[in-house]
């Protein structure tokens, strides 16, 4: 058979097939959307038409794909997601720095404006910032213009959004426990994933969006009993260079389960409240998922 | 010969029969197997066999189907058509495998070559003729492969069948020179006729013998090579000719076992996740590497566009 | 791209934006343009109940079809050429659109553990991420 050939690098790649939130066509007084750069340099975003939404992109990458689109062959095998993406998170960072620094109520245009990044100051301008600022800050009395930092305000705004995560989770049968994950094995949808399971996985993608030192006080918040720093402590990095697959990105949700207290805390915190209100649905049968009646989405 | 069923889908493999003479299912049986377009670049190959009761190897002998290879075309329709007339006593059986089907099998990932795709087609033949009621006491093949073998093999697979296998054997044993004449008539006939699924509008179809060197074969693959598909479904992909020609005139194509490709690639993959796990961001926030529920889907953020 | 480029993407490209049928290849194919795909590939494309098959290059195929999950919309992105342009800016328009797609794996048949078809889980999590939270 004859040789193999080379890959030659991709280098001048100018098409993209993208799955965009269907949103991202409506245009807003003849304005386009923007893909533009923000203190997460690490991202590409988009700014909506009018800068009313912000979207986060993200692509399907595997070696060896390529499309056919149309007529045409597009060498670049990837896929695009264009999602919509909460602006809050992106104005914590700036929120919790001005916070440290200031401790006062600041105008938040002040705060969020960065030379680095000039597109940040558009977050402003997403219909949501503003709405929803309080979830994160306090509001200076008698004026709207005028907030602050709030840990307290964050970690319960933090905590909806990790309960909001395991109704997602469970409702798309994600498996989120801890077994071995690879190829060559098949994937088991087990109803058995127990809500620890569940907080870790949904804590771990929530800190996706947020400074790791705020993780750790979010997982302390979510479950109060873990006192002892030992279990709180991220494993070493050496576990994560061994062969066994530790998922990356829960070194830091990761605790021994032998150390974890399994028995029920006198008292409940709210957030396991919640969740042991959300888990139940998790032991009904899947086709309850399906069903309107045992619907476990909240709206 | 009716190759409608082929032809309604010539992707694949095949089965045509004669029906099976009521004498085959009485009397001790002999039967022959060969096979016609195993070397071309083009079209299928045929796997034939055929079968008479050893009483009547006489009356196949004067039908003079011996020695098909000196045979030219006409001739050997002519001798098909003697073949269908003696179907009292004569029975038959093809296995059509198209191009199509013998270039996936060759080239798929765990290799499945053409003495393997050979052998398994004439047992399945000689299977099908036991199973049909076949009285089945002797059997000559021509060789595939090292000979002594191959009729071991054979002579293990049917216990209680007398297994002859030779090179040449379509000139020394009449029984397998009439299979060899069916499978060169249906070969004959669907490279003639070949359907082209793919939607080319009128396509030469004066492609010569179909052998890697008639010159007409050669033009006709410089004349159908696509730069991006390669080749339509008639022209067998695992052949070298047909690879050096895509290798020097179509894109390049990469799959993940290509063997340097393969390589090359797990070691990149390996390089990247080793990397992310130790570059923090320009802004020194913390290495963040990406939650299983990404990485598990193959999802990370895109930098720019 | 530097830094802080902005890339506008322009919407009005999308009124003369055709459907068309998109598929992922499980092999990179060194070439971006023109190429006869429905009349090399989707000729030769079988269907049955459980999955699509086809060969290219000589290799078998084995795919199905998925839909771009609800509320979204498959969008095939193009860089307007800046002739030379020193602006940093860039554009991007809609060439194409679709609201399905085929994959294709080599020889192995489709299962909802494709990759790709557990991708398709990312929208309805980010929603669930990113959503507005009730006070």
């Amino acid at each position: 058979m004859a040789a193999k050939k080379k890959r030659t690098p991709n280098t001048h790649n100018d098409s993209w097939v993208v799955i965009a939130a269907s949103a991202v066509e409506t245009q807003k007084h003849d304005c386009d959307p923007d893909f533009v750069k923000l203190r997460n340099p690490s991202t590409l975003y988009m700014l909506g038409a009018g800068d009313v939404q912000l979207y986060e992109v993200k692509a399907f990458e595997e070696d060896f794909h390529s499309w056919f689109v149309g007529q045409t062959v597009q060498r670049d095998g990837k896929l695009l997601f264009v999602t919509q993406m909460d602006p809050l998170y992106l104005i914590l960072p700036y929120m919790i720095k001005s916070g440290q620094e200031q401790g006062k109520f600041q105008p938040v245009d002040q705060v969020v404006k960065d030379d680095e990044f000039p597109a940040s100051s558009r977050l402003l301008s997403c219909t949501r910032s503003l709405t929803s600022l309080h979830h994160i800050a306090e509001g200076k009395v008698g004026s709207l213009k005028f907030h602050r930092y709030s840990q307290e305000r964050t970690l319960n705004w933090l905590q909806k959004k990790v309960e909001r995560t395991i109704v997602a989770l469970k409702k798309k049968h994600i498996c989120v426990g801890e077994g071995v994950k690879s190829t060559t094995y098949v994937r088991v949808k087990t109803e058995s994933d127990n809500q620890e399971d569940y907080l870790r996985y949904a804590h771990g993608l929530i800190s996706e969006y947020i400074s790791e030192e705020l993780s750790k006080a979010l997982l302390k918040h979510l479950l109060p009993e873990l006192k002892s720093a030992k279990e709180t402590e991220p494993p070493s990095k050496k576990r994560k260079l061994s062969d066994k697959p530790v998922e990356a990105g829960e070194d830091y949700t990761k605790f021994n389960s032998g150390d974890f207290a399994r028995k029920p805390p006198k008292k409940m915190t709210a957030a396991q409240k919640t969740l042991a209100k959300v888990d139940k649905s998790g032991m009904k049968p899947m086709s309850s998922f399906f069903s309107p009646k045992t619907k476990a989405e909240k709206k | 010969m009716d190759l409608k069923q082929f032809e309604a889908d010539n992707s694949g493999s095949c089965r045509l029969a004669s029906r099976i003479p009521d004498v085959c299912r009485t009397e001790d049986c002999c039967l022959g197997v060969d096979e016609a377009g195993r070397g071309p670049v083009l079209g299928p190959m045929v796997y034939g066999i055929c079968f008479c009761p050893v009483s009547k190897k006489e009356e196949l002998k004067d039908l003079k189907v011996a020695d098909s290879k000196t045979l030219n075309e006409a001739e050997r329709e002519n001798l098909f058509q003697k073949l269908d007339e003696a179907q009292s006593y004569v029975g038959w059986a093809l296995q059509i495998l198209s191009p199509n089907m013998i270039s996936t099998s060759m080239l798929q990932r765990t290799k499945y070559n053409l003495n393997a795709l050979s052998h398994d087609t004439a047992i399945c033949l000689i299977q099908y003729a036991l199973d049909s009621g076949v009285q089945l006491k002797e059997v000559y093949v021509d060789t595939v492969g090292p000979a002594e073998k191959y009729e071991k093999k054979l002579s293990q697979l049917f216990p209680g069948i007398q297994v002859t296998v030779r090179p040449k054997a379509d000139s020394l044993f009449p029984v397998v020179s009439a299979a060899s004449i069916c499978a060169k008539v249906a070969r004959d006939h669907v490279v003639k006729g070949w359907n082209f699924a793919e939607d080319l509008g009128e396509i030469d179809t004066d492609y010569g013998s179909g052998y890697p060197n008639d010159p007409k074969t050669k033009e006709w693959l410089l004349k159908y090579l696509d730069p991006v598909f390669g080749y339509p479904q008639f022209v067998r992909f695992s052949w070298s000719t047909a690879q050096t020609l895509m290798d020097s005139k179509a894109a390049p194509v990469h799959w993940d076992d290509d063997e340097e490709d393969g390589e090359k690639a797990a070691q990149q993959q390996n390089n990247r996740s080793m990397l992310s796990y130790f570059s923090a961001s320009a802004e020194g926030d913390r290495a963040q590497p990406t939650h299983r529920f990404f990485s598990e889907r193959r999802l990370k953020s895109l930098k720019s566009l | 791209m530097t830094c802080h480029g902005v890339t506008r993407l322009h919407l009005s490209s999308l009124k003369r934006a055709e459907k068309v049928p998109v598929h992922l290849m499980p092999c990179e194919i060194e070439h971006n343009g023109l190429a006869q795909v429905s009349q090399y590939f989707t000729a030769t494309t079988k269907e049955n109940k459980k999955e699509k098959t086809v060969s290219f290059r000589g290799r078998g195929l084995k795919g199905q079809e998925i839909s771009c999950p609800q509320g979204y919309t498959g969008l095939v992105l193009k860089e307007v050429d800046r002739h030379g342009s020193d602006q940093e800016d860039r554009t991007v328009k809609v060439t194409s659109v679709f609201d399905k797609l085929t994959y294709w794996n080599l020889e192995t048949p489709p299962t909802s553990d494709d990759t790709v078809v557990m991708a398709m889980d990312w929208p309805e999590l980010a929603e669930a991420i990113h959503g507005t939270v009730e006070d």
